[in-house]
């Protein structure tokens, strides 16, 4: 794929400050129409990639194209953004603080109150218009930002953390957009640090650590690359043996693990043919092959980094989305 | 453009159609009518104040003291003698307004020290307590206060002695009259009258006319002198009045992070253009309303005659350039901190720097060819404000000078932008220690 076919093109892109490297010889091509994920830990160097694809920060070193542009500022009216900062002019009402970033974004005047009023009903918030910014809450704000980053129908919609702090009926809701967004043929880039988000919506995902890539693949691709080779199964009676199981040929290992077992197949062996010979073995109540987990995949890539058990479990707690960093 | 233009929209009526700008508006005319209808009555002399008490002499003359007794017991007092000074004063000050406000004629009675009484013993009078007629000064006569003494020709004068916390206008009215009875006294020995040399002495001042072209009226002295004032007024208002919307709304926008979302949008030299031109059109507004106001003042009073017009025009150059300057070093400022307490820190030297022009207003004023005039006129970012002072004085300067300040205000103005555009790149999504001039270095040099 040619630097003018993709959306995003990132080729050997560094950005330190003082002394830290926040990104580290990035490269990035991200399709047009595609739906990608952009995942880390905090700290990761997302923020800081995403900042210089719009042009807000400067590399140090590298190229970088958005929408076949040497500068995300030649194509900022084809973008939406969604900072990690969220931030609105409180002062201001909610139909004209749209209407003012949809005018900074070249949108004609002519039905432009109109657009602002079905976007603000499409993400559930009829009716706020005329509130000013301050009286809303947090997730009310945030959907109007995103209404804010849609509303001039970009070719391109950059989220960053789009569903921090949202309740999950906020957060189903927004994912629903994003995907309305990603039919309607925008290329979508979101991060997180939350994984199973990402695994949720994205075809292609994306992982950055220490301001390094350490993984850019198509979700499915990842799956069938990180198979655990794992076969997860509860007898139907809790008390029964399984011994039988332990004896099958298929299996290397087996661990009782949170009133189930966790079998782990040899190196080549059938996963379908081996689930048939444990359901022949042992009555199941319940079996079903491990599917691999992205924050797993990351603990995986950066190991030696998180060599710890400590670290590992912390890491992994992170991007599972059981701890909620502050930005 | 169209960019610029709605950056500059958008701060223009958050900013022009609020409440508190429309109160701020009028708050400055309101306070400077107040103070022109209360201001003489506020800070003018208390005309309900009397001096009155007595006054001790030790007068080895005899001629001092009798003179000063003699006003006081034949009805030509010390009292009298320095009406006869406040009169002759405020006719020559403007007539009986002035006497007026001037106040009461201060009442002293003589109190002859106790017989053989020294000076040190005359001070402790001083310190008794007299509701009555308090103690107001121990006076001193020299011997040779109204007659050199032998083989010398100069006259001597007196000493005085006043209790703790004594009124400085007691003071005043008591020296006036020992000088009066003094001079009375040398008049006498001299063998001259007193009346007559009064006669011969006495010019009274005269108020001149303003010739101007096909007519002329009385000068009103009052005008040369605060029009520098006025014009220097309207200048510092209006810049620094948008200078702190500027620091205020960009720390604003800043700590609310909004400032992200408009950089996704517009580049921040944009953002700077559009924030410039917006307040911009705040400061004129207001800036068009004071020289409004001013010009009615003085056409309500037949003054406008006296005023240069082109002084206006270069009030709104001076304004551009300090504006221009000012303005993008302070949301350079706004860019670079978290909040107002660091801004003020930061912003500390350039605002100490800019009211040292209220410190500079009266020297140059009164000599607007000075060293010192000429140095502030061609200094940014103050040159603005010493031009504009010069400009407006009795000896405006050639208008070479005037040229020349303008070229090094542009000048300053390419500077103050290209370095504020460089802070406020880099500063506006920095957070967390405010910069010190390391850190500005650093980040000019990275932007």
């Amino acid at each position: 794929m040619s630097a003018l076919d993709a959306a995003i093109d990132l080729r050997g892109v560094t950005k330190t400050f003082g002394g830290t490297t926040a990104v580290e010889d990035l490269d990035l091509v991200i399709p047009r129409g595609a739906l990608y994920g952009f995942i880390g830990p905090n700290g990761a160097g997302k923020t800081t990639s995403i900042r210089m694809i719009m042009s807000i920060l400067l590399p140090d070193s590298g190229e970088l194209r958005v929408l076949g542009s040497a500068s995300a500022l030649e194509a900022k009216d084809k973008i939406g953004y969604l900072p990690e900062e969220r931030g609105v002019y409180r002062k201001m009402k909610v139909a004209a603080y749209l209407a003012f970033i949809a005018r900074l974004k070249g949108v004609a005047e002519r039905g432009l109150a109109a657009r602002v009023s079905a976007l603000v009903e499409r993400v559930g918030l009829a009716g706020v218009e005329s509130r000013k910014c301050e009286e809303l809450s947090k997730g009310m704000l945030q959907k109007i930002q995103f209404v804010a980053a849609i509303i001039h129908e970009p070719d391109l919609l950059i989220l960053d953390e789009p569903f921090s702090g949202l309740d999950p009926v906020s957060m189903r809701l927004l994912r629903d957009q994003i995907v309305v967004e990603h039919r309607r043929g925008a290329t979508i880039l979101f991060s997180t640090h939350v994984m199973p988000q990402a695994e949720e919506i994205c075809d292609h995902v994306v992982m950055i650590h220490r301001g390094r890539k350490v993984l850019d693949d198509p979700t499915s691709s990842i799956r069938s690359r990180y198979d655990p080779r794992t076969i997860l199964f509860e007898p139907f009676d809790a008390r029964a043996s399984v011994e039988a199981v332990r004896a099958l040929p298929e299996v290397e290992a087996c661990a009782a693990v949170d009133g189930g077992y966790e079998l782990l197949l040899r190196e080549g062996a059938d996963a379908a043919g081996a689930i048939s010979r444990v359901a022949a073995a042992v009555p199941v109540g319940r079996i079903e092959i491990k599917r691999p987990r992205l924050e797993d995949v990351f603990v995986q890539l950066v190991a030696d980094e998180s060599r710890s058990p400590d670290a590992a479990r912390s890491l992994r707690a992170e991007l599972a989305g059981a701890v909620q960093v502050a930005p | 453009m169209s960019k610029i233009l709605q950056i500059a929209a958008r701060e223009f009526v958050a900013t022009v159609f609020t409440k508190g700008f429309i109160i701020g508006l009028l708050v400055l005319p309101t306070m400077l009518g107040i103070g022109v209808l209360a201001g003489p009555r506020l800070f003018g002399a208390d005309r309900n104040f009397a001096v009155s008490g007595q006054l001790a002499v030790i007068d080895v003359t005899g001629d001092v003291a009798s003179e000063l007794r003699a006003g006081l017991t034949q009805g030509t007092p010390a009292a009298e003698i320095t009406d006869v000074i406040r009169r002759a004063r405020a006719d020559a000050a403007g007539g009986g307004a002035v006497l007026e406000a001037l106040g009461l004629a201060p009442k002293l009675t003589l109190v002859d020290p106790p017989a053989g009484a020294d000076v040190e013993s005359a001070k402790a009078w001083l310190l008794v307590a007299d509701k009555e007629s308090p103690h107001l000064a121990l006076a001193v006569i020299h011997a040779n206060a109204a007659q050199p003494n032998a083989d010398e020709t100069s006259l001597g004068s007196f000493d005085l002695y006043v209790p703790p916390k004594q009124d400085q206008r007691v003071e005043i009215a008591v020296q006036q009259a020992l000088r009066e009875a003094i001079i009375g006294a040398r008049v006498k020995r001299a063998g001259l009258d007193r009346a007559a040399l009064n006669e011969l002495t006495s010019v009274p001042r005269v108020r001149s006319v303003t010739v101007t072209e096909g007519a002329e009226r009385g000068t009103v002295g009052a005008f040369g002198f605060l029009l520098p004032i006025a014009f220097m007024f309207l200048l510092f208002t209006s810049v620094m009045g948008s200078g702190q919307g500027m620091l205020t709304t960009t720390i604003e926008e800043k700590s609310s992070r909004v400032i992200e979302v408009l950089l996704s949008a517009v580049s921040p030299m944009q953002l700077m253009a559009g924030k410039l031109l917006g307040h911009m059109g705040i400061s004129l507004i207001a800036m068009s309303l004071y020289l409004g106001l001013g010009l009615l003042g003085l056409s309500s009073f037949s003054l406008l005659g006296l005023l240069d017009f082109s002084l206006v025009l270069y009030l709104f150059i001076f304004f551009l350039i300090a504006f221009f300057t000012i303005g993008s070093i302070m949301m350079a400022a706004g860019a670079a901190v978290n909040d107002m307490r660091e801004a003020q820190s930061l912003m500390m030297p350039v605002m100490v720097m800019l009211m040292s022009v209220w410190f500079l207003w009266f020297p140059i004023s009164r000599n607007p060819d000075s060293a010192l005039a000429m140095v502030v006129s061609f200094l940014p970012p103050v040159n603005t404000f010493g031009m504009l002072l010069r400009l407006a004085s009795q000896h405006p300067p050639p208008a070479w000078q005037v040229w020349l300040s303008i070229g090094i205000g542009c000048a300053g103005v390419v500077g103050a932008v290209w370095f504020a555009a460089k802070v406020f790149r880099i500063g506006l999504l920095m957070f967390g220690k405010p910069p010190n001039l390391p850190t500005l270095i650093r980040w000019i040099r990275a932007a």
